[in-house]
């Protein structure tokens, strides 16, 4: 995830990492990670959070961004089994996609590249 | 890489190698006359696994029976197949993602420190190296990216000495596991 500040509204943090900021900690599905502090009026305070969950924070200097990197507190790459649904997705041929439009139907995501 | 997910939206398989079909390259004769370099590049080729055809019977296994097919696995089972994680690999693709980021945002040599850092990191993707060597090893202009990935002055890897150094094509991935887990 890159990051122009470490305050992300929740809503945007959630989109992108998978963990949703609630009261109890950082949640991703069932499973919920303490994390006092990491929410603050609607938005997410990234290095409480990022220091909870295991995220490294690499940060450029000369160019004002960070990059958020995956949760390591589970130790394994998915904390759950529940798929997230990215809202919009671009196709070859510019336009998007609402990946949710296919709810209800078994999915197979396919990654690859060219070289 | 592929990723299987059923109907109720839950991940019955995490990421992992999937092809349904063989590559003719496995079984391509090795051309007289080629550059030595190519040669062995083919030969390493030649030697990746090829699980196509038990990928390709499981996927249709799944289609045909969704959530009693033995190869859709349960939530615990699919957290537990997914790929492990560190500080190192999560710390690699932060790097490999902010390279990303400079390259379209400002250029490409303010993506090279951080993609040379995801390399050392996690020496093992070859995502985040292919990706850096073949925009230094395409020559401009061309129209198709450089397979080859050779020796370049911009990262100390290549292709054909990373994939001998770790052990050959034979190990070149992570082979999905099609074993029935029930």
């Amino acid at each position: 995830m890159i990051l122009n500040s470490l305050r992300v509204p929740a809503a945007e943090f959630s989109a992108v990492t998978g963990w949703d900021a609630k009261p109890e900690g950082m949640c991703r599905g069932e499973v919920c990670v303490p994390a006092p502090g990491a929410l603050d009026n609607g938005q997410v305070n990234v290095e409480v959070a990022a220091a909870r969950l295991g995220m490294p924070v690499v940060h450029d200097s000369d160019h004002g961004v960070w990059s958020l990197g995956a949760a390591t507190a589970t130790g394994r790459t998915l904390a759950t089994a529940v798929a997230r649904f990215p809202s919009t997705l671009i196709d070859a041929m510019g336009r998007g996609f609402d990946f949710a439009s296919l709810r209800g139907r078994r999915i197979i995501m396919i990654a690859w590249a060219s070289w | 890489m592929a990723v299987w997910i059923d109907e109720n939206g839950m991940i019955v398989r995490p990421a992992e190698q999937a092809s349904i079909e063989r590559s003719p390259a496995r079984d391509m004769e090795i051309p007289e006359g080629i550059p030595d370099r190519l040669k062995l590049m083919i030969g390493e080729v030649k030697k990746i696994p090829d699980d196509s055809a038990a990928y390709r019977a499981a996927l249709l296994d799944w289609v045909r029976n969704g959530a009693a097919s033995a190869y859709a696995m349960t939530p615990d089972e699919v957290v537990a197949a997914s790929r492990p994680t560190s500080n190192d690999t999560s710390l690699a693709g932060a790097c490999f993602a902010m390279g990303e980021h400079l390259h379209r945002t400002v250029g490409h040599d303010a993506a090279v420190p951080y993609w040379r850092r995801a390399h050392a990191l996690d020496p093992d993707n070859w995502t985040y190296k292919r990706q850096a060597w073949t925009l230094v090893t395409t020559p401009e202009g061309a129209t198709e990216n450089d397979l080859m990935q050779g020796p370049n002055d911009v990262y100390e890897g290549n292709w054909l000495d990373d994939v001998l150094a770790a052990g050959g094509g034979d190990n070149y991935y992570v082979r999905a596991n099609l074993e029935r887990p029930k």
